[in-house]
């Protein structure tokens, strides 16, 4: 691509990314988005905390508390709920007629799809920041800070955006109904979610599903954030970091696949 | 998105702004051509009005030439250039207004007039501001400017749709049925509207269903059927060629006519049957209608020679002649017939 085309390209992506953030994106969503995990977070940690008692909960070497644990997991698990804005955005798209005259317009589906995973990483880093400052009282404690960690945790949350948006996004175009998308999307995510790290650690569980939370990206997402904000960066996660890249590439491959190919 | 200047604005007016070569469309292997190779041209500053009944092709015609649907086959030059080969170009210099409805639901109208704009590459946030009230002001929708898009009306909403359009330049605008929906004057105020800016350069694109539209807005009319063009001249040509047969004549008598009369006119008409053997004038259909006790309607294909010999039979009869009017058809009736006619060769097939 020339310079130009370049620059053409990327102006494109941002005007639809304001597009989304500023008129797709309903602003019941956002505030969901924040209050969903301060709920879960301080009703569920502190809930759980009572059952469980005070022992720890290992990540790498230290032993950090449950709440602390689950803020962070929570980050992850935020990401991969908002991804499901991509699909409704599209849906929406698509039923308003948008998606045929934004098509018609100087942008192709190429820009469509990154637009939206911008928009969901954008969505995802602001929320996961929410999380962090809303609940800093619990991870106030273990959190250790520092620039090499956050970038794990950055990166998480960004090639989670783009694997579960890229997920949302090949649903979507696979699916003759948003009824039939909302039905299988929310099963799958109850899926991801409890087959991970978001709310227990894999350590301690029966070979089979421990394992099974190895085939799931959200484990990852977690894992990584987790090793991010607690400075606890070992050879496994950056494993993880290998799997988690690998995932994210190909979905984001298989999607944009699928919507140049989709019918209009 | 820069409004790019590699297109210029000014051309040849004998220059073609859309070529279309042998385009074919069939919507899956195994599926039926819904465009069965057809070509026509358009020439630059004029509007071509592209008609024909429903599920003819219009739609899948418009959507391949704004690269929205890709041809089965066929050859297509926008501005002179290949529109597989400079797609995103050729887009950044055309508007369109689809059949079906688009809008951002979540937005009031002004601000989603804003927003289009801003999409469009108005990065000027007063110059956008300024063409937003001027819109506004055109298209009669400052009452709305605040109600927000779903929470309009269907013809409210077809308004914004098609004034949303005129937010950015263009050379070229597809419009799909876009006066649907639309009250009397607001269908007049945008016909208008487009006529303007046609005089100034604009090509316009248009399908419609409705014939004084065609009549009074286009240059040239493209008649389409099962996916072939089965006409195509000017709104007067289509007229003389399809028309002089199906002239038609209303006498009004000074009195009431009596049988015999009657059907002498009728033998008059009979005979008159067949004029030509020219396929084309096959289309008419030669008829006598009464209307009322003293007055009759006649359509025939040589009108000139119906009438003098009804002339010549009027005074025999002790008949006398009050009035006599002669009826173009409308483009409309021509439509019916030449669509009708392309039917039954297609029944009979
Ligand atoms: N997505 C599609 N898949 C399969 N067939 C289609 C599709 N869209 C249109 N068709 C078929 O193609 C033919 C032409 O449709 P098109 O929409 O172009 O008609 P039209 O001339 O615009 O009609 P109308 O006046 O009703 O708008 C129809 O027979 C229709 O059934
Ligand atoms: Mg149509």
């Amino acid at each position: 691509m020339k310079f130009t085309d370049k620059y053409v390209f990327v102006s494109g992506i941002l005007l639809l990314l304001y597009r989304n953030l500023f008129a797709a994106i309903d602003k019941m969503f956002f505030i969901w988005q924040i209050l969903f995990p301060v709920f879960q977070i301080y009703i569920m940690g502190y809930a759980y905390s009572a059952l469980i008692g005070d022992q720890g909960i290992n990540i790498g070497t230290s032993s950090i508390s449950y709440v602390a644990f689950l803020t962070t997991g929570m980050m992850g698990f935020n990401v991969m709920q908002g991804s499901q804005i991509a699909g409704t955005i599209f849906w929406n798209d698509r039923k308003n007629g948008m998606f045929h005259q934004i098509l018609a317009m100087p942008f192709n589906k190429i820009q469509y799809v990154i637009a939206n995973l911008v928009t969901l990483i954008v969505i995802g880093l602001t929320s996961a920041t929410a999380i962090i400052l809303i609940g800093l009282p619990t991870i106030f404690q273990d959190m250790n800070i520092t620039v090499w960690g956050i970038s794990y945790t950055i990166f998480a949350l960004v090639a989670g955006s783009i694997f579960f948006g890229s997920f949302t996004i090949i649903l979507s175009t696979k699916m003759k109904s948003s009824e039939t998308y909302n039905v299988f999307s929310n099963g799958l995510f109850i899926f991801f979610i409890f087959v991970s790290s978001v709310f227990y650690p894999a350590e301690g569980l029966p070979q089979p599903l421990s394992a099974a939370f190895y085939f799931n990206p959200l484990t990852y997402i977690a894992d990584i954030t987790r090793a991010g904000i607690f400075s606890h960066i070992d050879a496994f996660t950056n494993l993880e970091v290998l799997a988690l890249t690998l995932f994210s590439v190909g979905a984001f491959v298989i999607a944009t696949r699928a919507m140049v190919k989709l019918q209009i | 998105m820069k409004t790019s200047q590699d297109i210029p604005l000014t051309y040849n007016e004998n220059e073609n702004c859309i070529k279309v070569t042998n385009l074919k469309k069939q919507y899956g292997k195994g599926k039926p051509l819904v465009i069965n190779g057809i070509s026509f041209a358009v020439k630059y500053g004029t509007v071509f009005g592209f008609l024909g009944p429903n599920g003819a092709g219009k739609t899948t015609t418009l959507k391949i030439l704004t690269s929205l649907l890709n041809p089965t086959s066929g050859d297509i030059t926008i501005f002179g250039k290949d529109l597989f080969k400079k797609q995103s170009e050729i887009k950044r210099k055309i508007g369109v207004v689809s059949q079906n409805p688009s809008f951002e639901a979540n937005l009031k109208v002004e601000r989603s007039l804003d927003l289009y704009g801003l999409l469009w590459g108005l990065n000027d946030r007063k110059a956008r501001k300024d063409k937003v009230k001027e819109i506004l002001k055109t298209f009669d929708l400052e009452s709305i400017k605040n109600s927000k898009n779903d929470e309009l009306s269907i013809g409210q909403r077809r308004r914004v749709q098609l004034a949303r359009e005129f937010m950015h330049d263009m050379n070229l605008l597809f419009l799909d049925e876009p006066t649907v929906g639309l009250d009397p004057s607001a269908r007049r105020m945008l016909l208008d509207h487009i006529k303007k800016h046609v005089k100034s350069g604009l090509t316009v694109f248009f399908t419609t269903h409705i014939m004084e539209e065609a009549e009074y807005l286009c240059d040239e009319i493209a008649i389409i059927d099962n996916g072939k063009i089965i006409a195509f001249d000017t709104p007067i040509g289509l007229k003389q060629r399809y028309g002089r047969m199906n002239k038609s004549i209303e006498i009004t008598f000074k009195d009431n006519l009596n049988e015999p009369f009657v059907n002498i006119l009728k033998d008059i008409v009979k005979e008159n049957k067949k004029v030509s053997d020219d396929d084309e004038l096959n289309y008419t259909y030669p008829e006598i209608t009464l209307k009322g006790g003293n007055a009759i309607k006649i359509k025939v294909n040589d009108i000139e020679k119906v009438i003098s010999e009804i002339f010549l039979i009027v005074p025999k009869n002790g008949m006398e002649i009050e009035n006599i009017s002669v009826n173009s058809p409308s483009l409309e009736e021509i439509f019916l017939s030449i669509v009708g006619n392309s039917k039954d060769n297609f029944n009979k097939r």
